[in-house]
């Protein structure tokens, strides 16, 4: 395991999930599978921010929905609280959900446009009997003041809300049941630069305040490295280098982490004039039919012959910094 | 937190200019004259349906040979056909007949087309195979034809088990012939409806807030009921309304092809039937026998396609201008 | 260096059925020949509509353009012709927008497209347009692009379309390209490829650029000027190394605080800019940033500040821009 699993709240082995690509209208033949995430083990300890990063298509979006069982993983465990997630069906994973819950990306999306606020953000405690008419609606106001909303909003729609200000509503009804730990789905990345940091800052606080473990999924570095304890990078369906921000970003190890801080750019003329990039060449291959071996060899600047035949095992390097690359 | 909390109110101005979604879907029907004039014309319809008692002048099959093919007059404001009847009195009450027609169909159609549809999008698999093979089955025919065909198969079939049951009267009174209508136009009806109710829910399935509302817990029935269907239903009302109008049509077909309803039962299709026999024999001159309850149906599947079109526009601000 | 394009007092608003959006509320700016100029700012602000302005290529109605010149190499854009405005677009103008897939055409082949413009704009035949669409395509560093000249859009990437864009967009070589948040939709390493490429045919080519983005990071390493915009103002203009080294309106130095580096000091909090862009159907009467604005006086909330020079080629709208200078260390103070 990428960490002892001691105090571990969420303890991943193994998770895979594919999409199968089927033909045929009546009669339904398996013809390939989408590879979207294949054989990640981790675990986010009580209380800390797991950021996971990657490039669109390298499953880490799977990866929250699977681990939450929105999506019912291929193979692997998923071991939340001390129960297996993927052994629960029905009732059992429905009451299960209280304890966890999801920040969408696109605030516009994720809120149903012909409910309330006030039943957008009650509903989780209907539906997990926490509380109702007055009760609900007085939990329901005290949740908008939290994420920063005036109480007063609870019968408005949501269109009547600006992008960041939907995204509290969002925040608020993950917060509504008490859970401990919240998949954050890229949950600024829809949002204009100047609200990001509102958000950012507010899940921050509500982290601090109600004890919250985080799983962080993102693209961008920055926030990513602002936000984490602890990252992982992945690439097409698997982790390639996982450690605490601080080595990740002074000693990144996998060529392919090399490459993505590298091409962060930095707010800064001055530095940016003086960075040297390392340019990947091509894109990222087709999680149908992945590279061979390790699966950033095609782009690979450091590629050797054993790259292209064998996967690279997925190693402490010491230090609790793992690694899956042989040049390492 | 509190002192972030002003600034983040909506600037000023902005409330003023927000309205619920209600209000403003009646704005964009209200300003669309021909959806207005649509609704207008239903709202009548339906009203003389409801009245029609009391409006019609005379009752639907009351002769009088002393005053056979009479021209409009203050008497007989639609004039009288070959048997004396009042025209007017047999349109007011052919509204009754087609209002009748209409709902029952409607409420057929959507029991079966909203049911199956959204258990077709929502559970997929084998559910969805067989229901959606259905479907294609009943498209596969001419419309109309399989309608006649349908009408004319069950009738005898009709007529005979309310004899075996002792129920002749039942048999002699042209009820049945409702029943024929209904069941026939509703067979075929639902399928197109169930067609565009699983179209919707596989969309708004996909969509985050449903997946959302996975995630927070909520059950699957609440999940189809508050986050799916309210979501799914705005084209489903806007092919209803326009279905409605087809439906008096089709009513008016067989009726008028004398597979739906029969005289002395009113309906416009059969007033048609009846009168345009007296109308090639006497024409120019009896036109109205005609031309009025024609207009009648004409206006009404008119009314029907512009009170549709008007909520699809309403219902769907991004295709409007 | 000469001056390419001057922008005067450019307004252009759309008429919804809600009011009259303000979207680009009298915004003068030059670009100089062979110049790079940043047009930095959130959604909303009117830094895509007034380069669309500039092009005249405001979908007329809702949208019109009410105020202002034009002048490129001298002429007024906005009063010439159809035919002219044609003959400029795609020629001495091109564009590059966000969406590569949106802006090509699905049935027509790599080829046909670019080809299209080379035929039309410079009258080539079939062969010299083909000849030069493969040199194009490895200009811009697709490779073996012999071969893909009779492929379809969809069967190449995202970042391998935004490239074919490039391409056709430096067809007939202009003299300035827009390039409308052309790295927005792509992956961070496919972005650094594009930035890389667009640099080393800056130099090549001695083009000017007009590059819109909202992202800070990628603007530093590429854009000679800069103007942020906001609310349909320009409220701040000055060289690059100016705008990150010496921000002097409230705005500029809130974006700068507000999003996190990945070479800032650990555990940084970052500052966000509460509250929210201002209605552009009502406009307030006085600053747009007034709302939000930390270092605001009563002054602010009843007259909109013009941009005044604050600094060597430095301009800024804002009436307390010498308090911000005075005060601004302490919201710098835990960066790098």
């Amino acid at each position: 395991m990428a960490t002892s699993s001691d105090g571990a709240l969420v303890q991943v082995v193994g998770l895979k999930k594919y999409f199968p690509i089927t033909q045929g209208i009546v009669f339904q033949r398996k013809i390939a599978d989408v590879k979207a995430v294949d054989g990640l083990d981790f675990s986010i300890q009580r209380g800390e921010t797991l950021g996971l990063v990657g490039e669109s298509g390298c499953g880490k979006s799977t990866t929250g929905r699977t681990v939450l069982q929105l999506y019912s993983p291929t193979a692997g465990q998923v071991v939340f609280q001390g129960k297996d997630l993927t052994k629960l069906h029905g009732e059992d994973l429905r009451k299960m959900r209280r304890n966890m819950q999801m920040i969408f990306q696109d605030p516009y999306a994720s809120l149903n446009p012909r409910m309330t606020v006030g039943d957008i953000i009650g509903e989780p405690l209907e539906v997990h009997n926490i509380a109702k008419g007055k009760e609900k609606k007085e939990r329901v106001q005290e949740l908008l003041s939290i994420v920063g909303l005036n109480p007063y909003f609870v019968n408005r729609y949501p269109h009547e809300f600006s992008g960041g200000q939907r995204q509290r509503i969002g925040v608020a009804r993950a917060l509504a049941v008490n859970p401990a730990f919240i998949v954050c789905d890229e949950p600024i990345s829809a949002l204009d630069v100047s609200i990001q940091a509102q958000i950012i800052n507010l899940l921050e606080e509500l982290q601090e305040k109600f004890h919250l473990t985080y799983l962080f999924i993102a693209h961008d570095l920055s926030v990513v490295r602002h936000i984490s304890d602890r990252i992982a990078v992945m690439y097409l369906g698997k982790i390639v280098e996982l450690t605490d921000r601080n080595a990740l970003y002074a000693n990144p190890l996998h060529p392919y982490t090399k490459a993505l801080l590298s091409a962060v750019p930095i707010p800064d003329p001055i530095i940016e004039e003086k960075r040297e990039r390392i340019i990947l060449v091509g894109d990222v291959p087709s999680p149908v039919n992945p590279p061979s071996g390790c699966r950033f060899h095609t782009r690979c600047p450091l590629a050797i012959d054993i790259c292209k035949r064998v996967d690279p095992e997925f190693r402490d390097v010491g230090n609790n910094h793992w690694v899956a690359c042989h040049v390492v | 937190m509190s002192q972030a909390m002003s600034a983040l109110e909506p600037p000023l101005g902005w409330a003023s200019r927000e309205r619920s979604s209600q209000e403003q879907l009646a704005r964009r029907i209200v300003s669309n004259l021909p959806a207005l004039l649509g609704a207008a014309v239903i709202v009548w319809m339906v009203i003389l349906a409801i009245f029609a008692p009391i409006i019609a002048t005379y009752p639907y099959d009351q002769t009088n040979l002393n005053a056979v093919e009479q021209p409009p007059s203050l008497a007989h404001w639609f004039g009288t056909d070959a048997l004396g009847r009042d025209m007017f009195s047999r349109v007011v009450w052919g509204a009754r007949s087609a209002v009748f027609v209409i709902v029952m169909v409607t409420v057929i159609d959507l029991g079966l087309g909203l049911q199956l549809g959204a258990a077709a999008g929502y559970l997929g698999g084998w559910v969805d195979t067989l229901v959606m093979r259905v479907a294609d089955i009943l498209f596969a025919f001419p419309g109309l034809l399989f309608v006649f065909f349908i009408a004319a198969t069950i009738k005898p079939g009709l007529l005979a088990w309310a004899r075996t049951h002792g129920l002749d009267d039942l048999a002699r009174s042209g009820y049945l012939d409702y029943a024929v209508v209904i069941i026939a136009l509703g067979v075929i009806g639902w399928a197109g409806l169930a067609r565009l109710v699983r179209a919707q829910v596989l969309t708004v399935k996909e969509r985050e807030f449903v997946i959302s509302a996975r995630a927070t817990g909520v059950p699957t029935w609440r999940i189809i009921l508050r986050h799916v269907l309210p979501n799914s239903i705005a084209p489903v009302i806007v092919a209803l309304s326009m279905g409605m109008g087809d439906i008096a049509l089709s009513e008016g077909y067989l009726s008028f092809l004398g597979i739906g309803l029969q005289p002395p039962a009113p309906s416009w299709g059969n007033i048609l039937a009846d009168n345009a026999g007296q109308y090639w024999r006497t024409f120019p001159q009896m036109i109205w026998l005609v031309l009025i309850p024609g207009l009648v149906l004409a206006s009404v599947v008119f009314a029907f396609n512009f009170l549709g079109d008007g909520l699809n526009e309403a219902l769907n601000p991004e295709i409007s201008p | 260096m000469a001056t390419l394009l001057e922008v005067k007092d450019l307004k252009t608003e759309f008429r919804t059925q809600d009011g009259v959006v303000h979207a680009v509320n009298g915004v003068s700016f030059t670009v100089d020949e062979g110049e790079t100029l940043g047009l930095v700012g959130e959604s909303g602000c009117g830094k895509s509509v007034s380069v669309l302005s500039v092009m005249r290529l405001i979908p007329h109605p809702p949208g019109k353009i009410t105020n202002g010149q034009v002048l490129f190499q001298g002429r007024d854009l906005l009063q010439v012709d159809d035919e002219e405005i044609r003959s400029v677009r795609g020629n001495k103008i091109a564009m590059v927008f966000q969406d590569p897939m949106t802006s090509l055409n699905p049935v027509l082949t790599i080829g046909t497209q670019i080809g299209e413009a080379l035929e039309l704009h410079l009258g080539m035949t079939k062969e010299q347009a083909r000849k030069r669409s493969v040199e194009l395509l490895k200009m811009v560093g697709i490779p073996e692009a012999e071969g893909r000249l009779d492929d379809y859009p969809h069967q190449f990437s995202g970042g391998m379309r935004q490239r074919v864009m490039i391409a056709m967009a430096l067809s007939c070589s202009p003299q300035l390209l827009i390039a409308d948040e052309p790295t927005t939709a792509l992956d961070v390493t496919i972005q650094a490829q594009i930035v890389d490429i667009v640099k080393r045919l800056k130099t090549e080519l001695g083009m000017a650029i007009i590059w819109i983005t909202h992202d800070l990071g990628v603007i530093a390493g590429l854009a000679d000027r800069i103007n942020v915009m906001y609310a349909g103002f320009v409220i701040e203009t000055a060289p690059v190394k100016e705008i990150f080294g010496n921000p002097l309106h409230p705005y500029t130095l809130g974006l700068l605080t507000s999003i996190p580096r990945l070479d800032a000091a650990m555990k940084s909090k970052l500052t966000p800019i509460e509250g929210l862009p201002p209605d552009l159907i009502e406009m307030p009467k006085g600053c747009p940033f007034y709302n939000r604005c930390t270092f605001r006086t009563d002054q602010c909330a009843n007259e909109n500040p013009a941009l005044e020079l604050g600094a060597v080629r430095h301009s800024v709208a804002c009436w307390n821009w010498q308090d911000v200078l005075k005060k601004r260390a302490a919201y710098l103070s835990g960066r790098a």
